[in-house]
This record gives structure tokens, C-alpha cells and sequence, in this order.
């Protein structure tokens, strides 16, 4: 095992248990700052080992990347290298002009390791240097595809030993990244390594049907199959709403019906399936203001009209173009004028950016985002608010979806300012923000021992930055304290991050929505509308 | 007669072949949008990374689109290589003063044309003064960037055989440039003898210092060098290029025309290919 800063390009074709450990983590702030905080890495099992690959770090992100057995081994390495082909083919012309670009410029200038929340959480582990796997590709493509590769060999880069560990390793590696892009926002040249790193995760997926299962056959295809990647169907979607009237009537005191495919309605809001069931408030909320502002929404039973979700634009062009069409026939079937999307960040980009040139004309429905409505309704006091119910300090998480990838950084911000009197902003944050660590699928990913590297390594940055932005009242418990983060996955990675450092027992540190802090602000609601009853530790 | 013909033939490569790798970018199809904020263009909103999705309904609405804020931005881009001062400044130092040699020594070349043209005294010391400049900025800044390249452990991990040799080939052009420009031969008198087609007869390290010149002008364009190309349109072509596809717009007819070319090359996967 290489030391981390001694780690080479060519260690990854080497016969090795591990290429690195990671044995250094970025120190958190106070009152992380002491030993014994947080709890030590899972231990990897030698069941693991002969199954999986875990000679990269230890860590196993992609649970259908199993070891074959020998003479399979060059047969799943030519599967690879054909892969590889069809990225610089018609097969990829989507991609074809950025690709190109950024493996044919980098100067290896490493601007973009700084900017990196995972290399900067491992104390700049050489494995995780944003270029280090982009490299690994790049060699690869000039031994096998470039006349300059293939007559000068080692003159120019192309001196990689290709065998089936180089392969997993790089598989894996594609695991490592959050895709936020923020070393892409750095680039002097312009070069996007978050891109190149999906590229390599589209070879395993799409030519070699390898992806993490709570993407592919938990996510896209059981939303395919079902409407919704979190298995809901029509029926239990339909009951989930029921009971979530019954709830806000419960909470609110006011009884309000849902609108479910409405025909002709201005606005479908979707939204993440995952928020009916880890935090039914967060739709409720909407449905709350949207009725009391009196917007013409639905909500869609129709299949593939009541997810927003697309976790193929994390792996897979395919999956993605499918959900995405998908998506747009719903929303055409119903005769809604606009689709909005509710607080989900990478449905925001899957909607708005990705799947804005999939198709063209009649087959499409414009997408807007929920927060330029959501500060439109608070701007022209349609809703009135009363601050002082949001009497607690308040900090914002930028999505890298929303902000630094479809540049809407101000109206959640307008909002926030309006209705929290106790806000203060992270540093950094807008699109210079750092990822909450969940990106790319990482939320969602729970096989083996990955949810050790989104805890410890992958989050570790953002949970600092929260440390930082409540400073002194982190450490007084009876003061509660909120991460607002409007995007489910998000919420995801920072529900688990506060589990993981018993954050919310041991300092009162809560997350949600912005959603629910505006309802929770409404001045025509009596009760608190969040409760935080969570009981603190002793 | 063959220096003559050596030097206009190694500079029309550079050009043409410099305008070919454009080209090739500017073929290449339309991709998907990889947006990344902040978009300089975006008007009123660049400064924060905002854009035309925080306005309702932004479809129906006129996009404010700031040409100069994306000139401006090029401009400090390309005259200062803003991004990396602010991003790291230990390395724009040096590149900076590579970059700016280098930028001295294309206007060396065309105040010797001037010069050629109207030859007045104090065109020839403005001359003179442009080419000193451009030298030394160059040469310093080359070789701290190869000295960084050599030293600096991390960047010497990740430099291979060929962008030394890179470097090396043109600190060498530099090197000898400075030696037979200020020793064999005036480069106003070079000059006036090339474009008059005169017999060029150099000495020595004049025609080792051409022979390099035209091999650089004529590998530049081939190599990673050439990413005074690639520079535009990683940035213009996709970076920044927000540009939504509605209906009648430029994108669709794009996007109408690739559809008539469907992908001929299919994947393998079982969820694809079944």
C-alpha cells in the first residue's frame, strides 16, 4: 500500500491489497475538535475483498462490480476498451465537443485540487486529486486509441499496464466524486473532471450494465417499472396524500385537498418520491402555501408523473433520456402550462439543463424551478409572514444542482432573509458552495461500507462549514438550530451526516426544507408548524 | 532561398492547422447543456451566478444578455489569465509571464512588418524594446514553469516525457533567439531580406534558431499547446453556453437537424441493447 502522497498513476495497475488508506481526515471544528467524536471506519471483510473490488481505498461504491473469474478477466477489460471507443463515437455525440475538450487540454496545472471537498476532507489524499483518476483515463485512451499513444508508448503518457484491477480501480474511483463540478468553476482552461468522471461511471453502466444497485435496479429501472424509485406505486401514493391531509389538518388546524391530476392546471409541481416518505411536511408545506396563495397545481397519480427524480444523469445518458421523456409525456397527458419542480436539486438539473435538448417542440413542457414562484409569493405578500416564529438560528446549503449548475442563487436567499431573522450565510457559499457530500448518488448509495466514505469523507466539509455558521451557539444546547437544504438528496446526506456525529442529540441541530420554514412563519397559522421534539442527550 | 520558403511554410501550418482544430470543435454536434455558474453574459446577474431561471415563467421573458460582461470576461481572461491569479498565484506568476512574453513577441513580429514598411527610427526603438520585453518575459516565465515542472514533486508526477519536451523545445527557440538576434543578425535586417526574397544565408545559430522556430510553429497547433483553440470553446461553446432550447430557437433547428443522423454505434449494456 502507497503512502498517499507517494501514490503514482501507474501504482493503479499494481497487485496490491489496497492502493491507499485513507488515514488522515480534515480536522472538524469545534466541538468536533476532539478525539473520540465521531466513530472509526467500518472494518473491510474478507468476504469483501475476494467479491468486490476493494483495492482502491477499501471502500466499496459499486456493489455489481465483482471480481470475475480469471479468464473472464481480459474479456471484461476488452468489454471496457469498447467502451471507451463509444465515447468518442456518435454513440456519445451528446458529449462528444466537452469530452474532447477537456481529455485533449489539461495542463495539469492542479488548480482544481483545491477546490475539491473530498481531497480536501482526506488532507489531500493523492488518490482522490480531482485529476488523478481523469489521468487514469486518459492514458488508457492513448495507449489504445492515439496514434501518438500508440507509436511513442511512454513519451506520451500512455504507459499504463491495463489489466482487470486498473479497470475496477478506475470504476470505483468514479465513486469517489460528488460531480458537484466546483474544480470544473476553477479550471483555467475551462476543463470539467465532475464531466470526464461521469463519462468514465457511463462506460460501466451503459457497455458493461455495471452501476450501483440503489441507482440502476433500485432507481431508474424500479422507476421505470414502477413510477417511482422509491417503489411507491399509484395506490400507495394516493394513500400517502390522504393521510398527509389528515396531517396538516392535525397540524394547521385547516383542511385542505390535495389537487391530483387536474387537467388543464397552470402549474405540475413534482416532486422527490423520498420526500412522502422521509418528510411528508416538506410536500405538505407546499400544498399549504400553494392553497393558500391560491396557485391553479396538481400533483400527477399518472406513472412517471409523481417522481421528479432521475438518477441517470448521475451514470447513465440512456436511463436518463428515458425518465426524462418520460416525464414530459405525463405532464403533457395532463395539459398542465408548466412543470415546477419542488425542493429536489439534481431534479431541478435533470428537468431544467439535462433533458432540455433530449427532445424539442410539442414533446416538451417549459420546466421552472419552485423558488422563483416560492419569492414571487413572498415578495407581492400574497403570503404574509410573522419572522419572529422562525426565532432560531438559520444557515442555507446551496444545492451544487441549483445554484452552481443552473445559477438560481438569490430568491431562496430573498426568502430566508424575510422570514428568519437568526440567518447566516455558510462560507463559501452561492455557486462558490461546497457540495453537501450526498452528489451524484452518494445520498441514496447505502451497500456495504460506502455510507462510511459519505460520513467521514465526503460530508466532512459541509458538516465543518455547519459547525462554522452556528459557531458559539453550536455549543448551547437549548438553542435549536437549522440547516435549511432545499433538495431531498441533500437532506439525505445531511440527515445521515447529523445521525453520524449524533449531531441533533448532542447539539440540537435539525434540517428540512425552506418550505417548512415559511409555513412554519405563516402569520395565519397559529401553531408552530416545526416542533423539533427530538430529546437531546444527556 | 529555403529559409525563405521554410519559414513562410512553418508559419502557414501554424495558421492552417491552428484553424482546422477550430474547426473540428465548431463541427463537432450539439451537446447537452453543461451549464456552470457564474455565466458572465448573464445580465445584472454574473456577478452573484445568477440567471435567467430565477425569473417565473422565464420562458415568456426577454433574456438579458450581457455581451460585453462575456467580452470583459475574455478579455481579463486572455490578456491577464485572470482565473488563475485568483486561483493560484504561486503559478500565474510564471505563466503569466510566459503567456505575456509570448503575446510581446507576436507584436515584435508585426512591428518588424511595420517597421519593414515604414522604416522610421522611432518605430524601429518601439520595435526593439517590444522584442527585449517579450524575450525575457517569455524566457523567465518558461523556465520557472519547467522548473516548477521539475521540482515541485505533485507537478512532476503528473508531467509526462512530452509536455517537458514541450517546454524544453520552447525555451530552446527562446534561448537561441535571444543569442542570434543580439549577436549574428539584426532581426530588422532578417526581416527586410525574408520578405524580399533575398538568399538568406544565416550563420550558424541563426539557422539552428529558424530551424526550431519552424518546428515549434509547426507542432504547436498539433499538441495540448494549442489551446488558445480549445480555451474558447471549452469556456464560449459550453461552459457558458446557456442557451435553452425553445421552440423556434437556434437550438431546436440544431437539434432537428441531428435528429435526420441518428447514432449508428450502439451500446452493449442489457438495459440498452435488449
Amino acid at each position: 500500500m502507497s503512502k498517499q502522497l507517494d501514490l503514482q498513476l501507474k501504482d493503479i495497475d499494481k497487485k496490491t491489497d489496497r492502493l491507499v488508506e485513507i488515514d488522515s481526515l480534515m480536522p472538524l471544528s469545534a466541538p468536533y475538535d476532539k478525539e473520540g467524536m465521531e466513530p472509526d471506519f467500518v472494518k473491510v471483510k474478507d468476504a469483501w475483498k475476494e467479491k468486490y473490488c476493494t483495492s482502491l481505498d477499501g471502500i466499496i461504491g459499486v456493489d455489481t462490480l465483482v471480481r470475475p473469474s480469471t479468464p473472464e478477466e481480459d474479456k471484461f477489460v476488452h468489454k471496457f476498451i469498447n467502451g471507451l471507443a463509444k465515447l468518442f463515437a456518435d454513440s456519445n455525440k451528446n458529449f462528444l465537443q466537452p469530452l474532447t475538450l477537456t481529455m485533449e487540454y489539461c495542463v495539469k496545472c492542479n488548480t482544481c485540487s483545491e477546490a475539491c471537498h473530498i481531497y480536501k476532507s482526506t488532507n489531500q489524499n493523492e488518490l482522490y486529486r480531482p485529476i488523478f483518476r481523469s489521468e487514469v483515463l486518459r492514458k488508457i485512451y492513448k495507449k489504445y486509441f492515439t496514434r501518438g499513444g500508440k507509436l511513442l508508448g511512454k513519451f506520451v503518457g500512455a504507459d499504463i499496464d491495463i489489466n482487470w484491477e486498473t479497470i475496477a480501480r478506475l470504476g470505483e474511483l468514479a465513486y469517489r466524486c460528488n460531480l458537484c463540478r466546483r474544480c470544473a468553476q476553477t479550471c483555467p482552461l475551462g476543463l470539467d473532471n465532475g464531466m470526464l468522471t461521469r463519462e468514465i461511471r457511463k462506460i460501466f453502466s451503459q457497455e458493461l450494465g455495471i452501476a450501483p444497485t440503489f441507482l440502476h435496479s433500485k432507481g431508474s429501472v424500479r422507476q421505470l417499472e414502477t413510477g417511482s424509485s422509491t417503489g411507491i406505486t399509484k395506490a400507495a401514493l394516493l394513500d400517502n396524500l390522504e393521510f398527509m391531509e389528515e396531517d396538516i389538518e392535525e397540524k394547521t388546524g385547516r383542511k385542505i385537498k390535495i389537487p391530483i391530476d387536474k387537467k388543464s392546471a397552470d402549474i405540475l409541481l413534482t416532486h422527490n418520491t423520498g420526500e412522502f416518505m422521509a418528510w411528508p411536511e416538506n410536500p405538505a408545506a407546499f400544498a399549504i402555501l400553494f392553497e393558500e396563495a391560491g396557485l391553479n397545481w396538481t400533483l400527477s397519480s399518472s406513472m412517471m408523473g409523481y417522481d421528479n427524480v432521475n438518477y441517470g444523469i448521475w451514470y447513465d445518458d440512456n436511463m436518463a433520456q428515458k425518465i426524462a421523456l418520460q416525464q414530459f409525456q405525463a405532464a403533457k397527458e395532463l395539459g398542465v402550462r408548466r412543470i415546477v419542480i419542488g425542493e429536489c436539486g439534481h431534479a431541478h438539473k435533470a428537468a431544467a439543463i439535462s433533458a432540455d435538448r433530449m427532445t424539442y417542440g410539442e414533446n416538451k413542457v417549459p420546466v421552472e424551478s419552485c423558488l422563483p414562484i416560492l419569492w414571487e409569493l413572498v415578495r407581492t405578500k400574497r403570503l404574509t409572514f410573522n419572522p419572529a416564529k422562525n426565532n432560531f438560528p438559520v444557515t442555507l446549503h446551496d444545492p451544487c444542482n441549483v445554484v452552481r449548475q443552473m445559477g438560481i442563487v438569490q430568491p431562496q436567499r430573498n426568502i430566508i432573509k424575510t422570514i428568519c431573522p437568526g440567518f447566516r450565510e455558510m462560507t463559501p457559499h452561492g455557486v462558490d458552495n461546497y457540495c453537501c457530500g450526498g452528489g451524484s448518488g452518494f445520498a441514496i448509495m447505502q451497500s456495504l461500507n460506502f455510507a462510511d466514505f459519505r460520513n467521514k469523507v465526503s460530508t466532512r466539509v459541509k458538516f465543518d462549514q455547519i459547525l462554522r455558521a452556528f459557531g458559539d451557539d453550536v455549543g448551547n444546547r437549548d438553542i435549536v438550530k437549522y440547516v435549511c437544504a432545499p433538495c431531498s438528496n441533500c437532506k439525505g446526506a445531511i440527515r445521515d451526516m447529523l445521525a453520524y456525529y449524533q449531531a441533533t442529540d448532542k447539539f440540537n441541530i435539525h434540517y428540512g426544507g425552506l418550505v417548512e420554514l415559511m409555513v412554519n412563519a405563516l402569520s395565519t397559522i397559529d401553531k408552530p408548524y416545526l416542533t423539533f421534539t427530538d430529546e437531546l442527550m444527556p | 532561398m529555403f529559409f525563405n520558403i521554410y519559414m513562410i511554410l512553418a508559419v502557414s501550418c501554424f495558421i492552417i492547422f491552428s484553424a482546422y482544430k477550430a474547426w473540428k470543435f465548431a463541427k463537432m454536434p450539439i451537446h447537452s447543456r453543461l451549464d456552470l455558474y457564474p455565466i458572465p453574459k448573464e445580465a445584472g446577474r454574473a456577478e452573484y451566478g445568477g440567471s435567467y431561471y430565477e425569473e417565473i415563467e422565464w420562458w415568456n421573458k426577454p433574456r438579458a444578455i450581457s455581451h460585453i460582461g462575456e467580452i470583459k470576461d475574455m478579455l481579463l481572461e486572455m490578456l491577464f489569465i485572470k482565473k488563475l491569479f485568483v486561483k493560484q498565484k504561486r503559478l500565474w506568476w510564471a505563466s503569466y509571464s510566459f503567456h505575456l512574453g509570448i503575446y510581446f513577441l507576436f507584436g515584435w513580429t508585426l512591428l518588424l512588418l511595420i517597421n519593414f514598411a515604414l522604416p522610421l527610427e522611432f518605430i524601429s526603438y518601439i520595435t526593439s524594446t517590444v522584442g527585449i520585453m517579450g524575450f525575457t518575459l517569455a524566457f523567465i516565465g518558461n523556465f520557472l514553469l519547467l522548473m516548477r515542472r521539475i521540482f515541485d514533486s505533485t507537478l512532476k508526477k503528473y508531467t509526462t516525457p512530452q509536455e517537458f519536451f514541450n517546454l524544453i523545445l520552447i525555451l530552446s527557440v527562446l534561448i537561441t533567439g535571444i543569442y542570434a538576434w543580439t549577436t549574428c543578425i539584426s532581426p530588422q535586417q532578417f526581416i527586410g531580406q525574408l520578405l524580399s526574397f533575398s538568399t538568406l544565408q544565416p550563420g550558424g545559430a541563426v539557422t539552428v534558431h529558424l530551424i526550431l522556430l519552424g518546428v515549434m510553429f509547426i507542432y504547436i497547433p498539433l499538441c495540448k499547446m494549442n489551446h488558445y483553440v480549445g480555451k474558447y470553446f471549452a469556456f464560449h461553446k459550453v461552459l457558458w453556453e446557456n442557451e435553452p432550447n425553445l421552440p423556434g430557437s437556434n437550438v431546436e433547428t440544431k437539434l432537428i437537424e441531428a435528429a435526420v443522423h441518428p447514432p449508428q454505434t450502439k451500446w452493449s449494456a442489457p438495459h440498452i441493447s435488449q
